[in-house]
């Protein structure tokens, strides 16, 4: 059984930063003055996550300063089974503004996601849905990286923290960092001890990295939030810590971050992969969009491909129906189409979906297992394909 | 209240050691360890270089095998990266765990010289889209020899403008030693490919010189491919000449599934679905399916879906090239069937024969304007009637004995 996270977070509420009672950051705060909300630091990227103040930490909760606001987009990037909690944070008097039908955040903004896993009472760490917490009990959890997009005045910057094994900070890691991770799978019915822990080595990306899947538009953008997009967060979430069960963006509107007539001028939203009621395309294509988009889109990187996931791509050749491959070396598979309608089992995406291997994986960063969920559900779909190729 | 301390975090010791004694004071009770560069892996602070770097920069590799597990990367224009020879400074991912090449390149007036890129799991050294690229005296190999578990390519530029890859060595790749894939103004010269499925591959490119280049035990030594259904396409204006193509013969290692495994052992040049391209001067011998190879994408047996795609070659011109030998072995069927019918090698120069043609099947351009050639040291030449199943072969070589005008010289700044 878990906690009741709800019951714990009034008396987290009414508590003092723990950053602000003293600790290693004190000298660093007294310079800058320790406000109750996050801290932005227009250039310099400190060593330590905690000098951002976006979070408090003791021996049982890793909580997000009330100031920002957790956010839970409709479909989230595969990252090994990996937990995240991400909140948003716009500086005092400003507002996020619209181009279109996207979100243009201000200067200042604060973007952060935290990765964990769960774990039980004897530390095995554990392959489980994420429950989309808005803070994390420590003392049933493994902090593994704090990732932060932070926009500057010319743009987005990828951060990347990684936390150490006392849990007790993260670090600065922008060459990235590796770490070896037992998963114990507790879905089903089999006793665990039945199933051996599935082992892998986890991957933070380095600041490179960060811009491989967040420059979507290809080489001359900058980075762009892949989450925390309209049609993302135009979704209802039920907050554990309440009942409210309002649009994502009306909170920010709540919040005074948002504008609320351009706001209700928007209604645009991303059906969930795992929603039921979506047709099978529907849920494919929501998956592909968030898991492949940002590289295979038009703009991207890998564009040379020829291979549109964005959903929206000019003709089935370029979804990969019946497409053979261009650069994919052995990621073939020796197969001669990316996808052969009712053949998954010939079908390049599937193979590449389905291997570990660096140089075949897809998507290439971001991932050591494979998502047998998402799997599954492009094999359901491949397999529900009319036609065949020539 | 725990401390925020982390005595293993080099970054944290050496922000201590910047502080010096000020921060040992304030960090009273936090036993600190100072940890000097050099505990850093090489790994990591290469990989912090090329992230930290400025424009300018000159990021050198010191001579030694340099062991490193995940893709390194560089987004940073104007940055050089400096090794002390192809042979000296060599970074090894014998042990690589992570990411899809070895280096990846997305940044203007890049020049990479002196090292080698070895035993990546996939590619080598991949450029995307990126302006004024320099790669020099560069070698990239696979260490086993030629197997199909390589990765695919060795030196990948692709959707880029204004390479120059002058002097480097291209040994394994499961695919191509080096492929320029979607880009414009292309010059590779004085380098080496061998032991590659394809030695040297320009692909859906224009405004590209090949020359001074030694192509040898490839499946095929340099090949002019041009795709369907990519963002960029219509190949055209190559020239590639004075180079040696010779004794390519390996048979073919790549994957399946990708257009080069359907590339024929011993195949010396080959023009594939390009227009203007000018094969001269160069010496082929002993590529024992053909020397040169002229064919449109029809061959490949492969459905084409996309309207805007030419398939076949157009204004392709051969001329003053020499051949030795060759044509003995043809690794495909309808050559091997020729080969035993005529009872000589195949022909030193071979066309599909495919052609755009009207609707009532009028074929739209003349002979000459195809396939031109001219001044060989052989007349050797066959049109195969690939689109009549092979029906009627053709030895005469006579509508295409011409001359073009000659194709200019590619020209740019970063390569002066």
């Amino acid at each position: 059984m878990k906690p009741n996270l709800k019951s714990v977070l009034s008396s987290f509420q009414k508590r003092i930063h723990a950053l602000c009672a003293g600790s290693a950051a004190v000298l660093f705060l007294q310079l800058t003055g320790c406000d109750s909300g996050p801290i932005l630091l227009p250039e310099s990227n400190p060593t330590r996550l905690s000098e951002w103040n976006l979070f408090t930490i003791d021996e049982q909760f890793f909580e997000p300063n009330e100031e920002t606001q957790v956010i839970y987009p409709t479909n989230s990037l595969f990252t090994d089974y990996a937990h995240k909690l991400r909140t948003i944070w716009v500086p005092p008097k400003t507002q996020i503004t619209w181009d279109n039908e996207n979100l243009l955040y201000p200067v200042g903004t604060i973007l952060s996601k935290t990765f964990y896993y769960p774990k039980n009472a004897s530390g095995e760490l554990l392959k489980t849905t994420d429950p989309q917490n808005t803070m994390i009990a420590l003392y049933e959890s493994k902090l593994i990286e704090t990732r932060l997009l932070v926009r500057r005045n010319d743009g987005w910057d990828a951060i990347p923290y990684v936390w150490n094994e006392d849990q007790t900070e993260a670090f600065l890691r922008i060459a990235g960092s590796s770490h070896e991770i037992a998963l114990t799978s507790i879905n089903g019915t089999k006793n665990k001890d039945q199933e051996p822990p599935q082992k892998f080595t986890y991957f933070s990306p380095n600041e490179n990295q960060c811009a491989g899947c967040h420059t979507t538009d290809h080489p001359d953008g900058g980075l762009l939030p892949l989450g925390a997009v309209a049609s993302q967060l135009n979704t209802t979430v039920l907050d554990q810590t309440d009942s409210n069960s309002e649009s994502q963006l009306d909170r920010l509107v709540t919040k005074g971050w948002l504008t609320h007539s351009e706001r209700n001028k928007f209604s645009k939203y991303t059906k969930s992969y795992n929603d039921q009621s979506a047709t099978l395309e529907e849920r494919a294509l929501a998956y592909l969009n968030m898991n492949c988009s940002h590289c295979h889109n038009p703009l991207g990187p890998a564009d040379t491909s020829g291979l549109i996931l964005t959903g929206n791509h000019r003709s089935p050749i370029n979804l990969g129906i019946c497409k053979p491959p261009v650069a994919a070396g052995r990621g073939a598979g020796n197969l001669r189409y990316g996808i052969e309608p009712g053949s998954p089992e010939k079908s390049i995406l599937v193979y590449r979906m389905n291997s570990s291997e660096s140089d075949e994986m897809m998507p290439e960063l971001g991932r050591s297992l494979v998502h047998e969920e998402g799997l599954k559900l492009i094999r359901d779909w491949i397999s529900s394909m009319p036609g065949q190729c020539g | 209240m725990r401390k925020f301390c982390d005595l293993n975090n080099y970054h944290f010791s050496r922000m201590l050691f910047l502080m010096g004694i000020a921060a040992s004071a304030f960090l009273n009770g936090c036993d600190s360890e100072n940890i000097s560069e050099s505990a850093i892996p090489f790994e990591e602070q290469l990989q912090e270089k090329l992230i930290s770097a400025a424009s300018g920069e000159v990021i050198t590799i010191p001579e030694g095998v340099h062991n490193i597990s995940r893709s390194l990367s560089l987004n940073v224009s104007g940055v050089t990266i400096k090794g002390e020879g192809m042979d000296k400074s060599i970074l090894s991912y014998k042990n690589q765990v992570q990411g899809a090449e070895g280096l990846l390149v997305n940044a203007d007036n890049f020049v990479i010289e002196d090292l080698a890129i070895e035993d990546t799991t996939g590619d080598a050294i991949k450029i995307n889209n990126s302006e004024n690229v320099t790669i020099r005296r560069v070698r990239t190999e696979w260490t086993g020899g030629p197997l199909t578990t390589n990765g695919a390519y060795g030196i990948y530029p692709v959707q880029s403008r204004n390479i120059l890859i002058d002097g480097a060595v291209a040994i394994g790749a499961s695919d191509a030693g080096i492929y320029v894939g979607q880009s414009t103004n292309i010059i590779v010269r004085n380098s080496r490919a061998e032991y590659n499925v394809a030695g040297i591959e320009i692909e859906n490119s224009t405004f590209a010189d090949v020359y001074n280049n030694i192509a040898t035990n490839n499946t095929g030594g340099i090949l002019i491919f041009d795709l369907p259904n990519l963002p960029v396409q219509g190949g055209r204006n190559t020239r590639v000449f004075k180079n040696k193509v010779y004794t390519n013969n390996v048979e073919n290692f790549a994957p399946e599934g990708n257009i080069v495994g359907s590339v024929p052992a011993g195949t010396g040049i080959m023009v594939l679905a390009n227009d203007s391209i000018e094969v001269f001067e160069n010496e082929l011998s002993q590529n024992q399916t053909a020397n040169i190879l002229v064919v449109s994408y029809l061959i490949n047996n492969i459905p084409i879906n996309d309207p805007l795609f030419d398939p076949y070659p157009e204004a392709i011109y051969i001329h003053a090239n020499t051949f030795i030998g060759g044509g003995m072995e043809p690794d495909s069927v309808p050559l091997a069937s020729l080969k035993q019918a005529t009872g000589e090698p195949v022909p030193d120069i071979v066309w599909d024969g495919d052609k755009a043609t009207t609707e009532d099947g009028q074929a739209l351009l003349d002979p000459f304007e195809i396939l031109c050639i001219s001044n060989n040291s052989s007349e050797n030449f066959v049109n195969l009637d690939a689109g009549n199943n092979f029906q009627t072969p053709s030895f005469d070589i006579s509508p295409h004995q011409c001359e073009l005008p000659a194709l200019s010289k590619v020209e740019f700044a970063s390569a002066d």
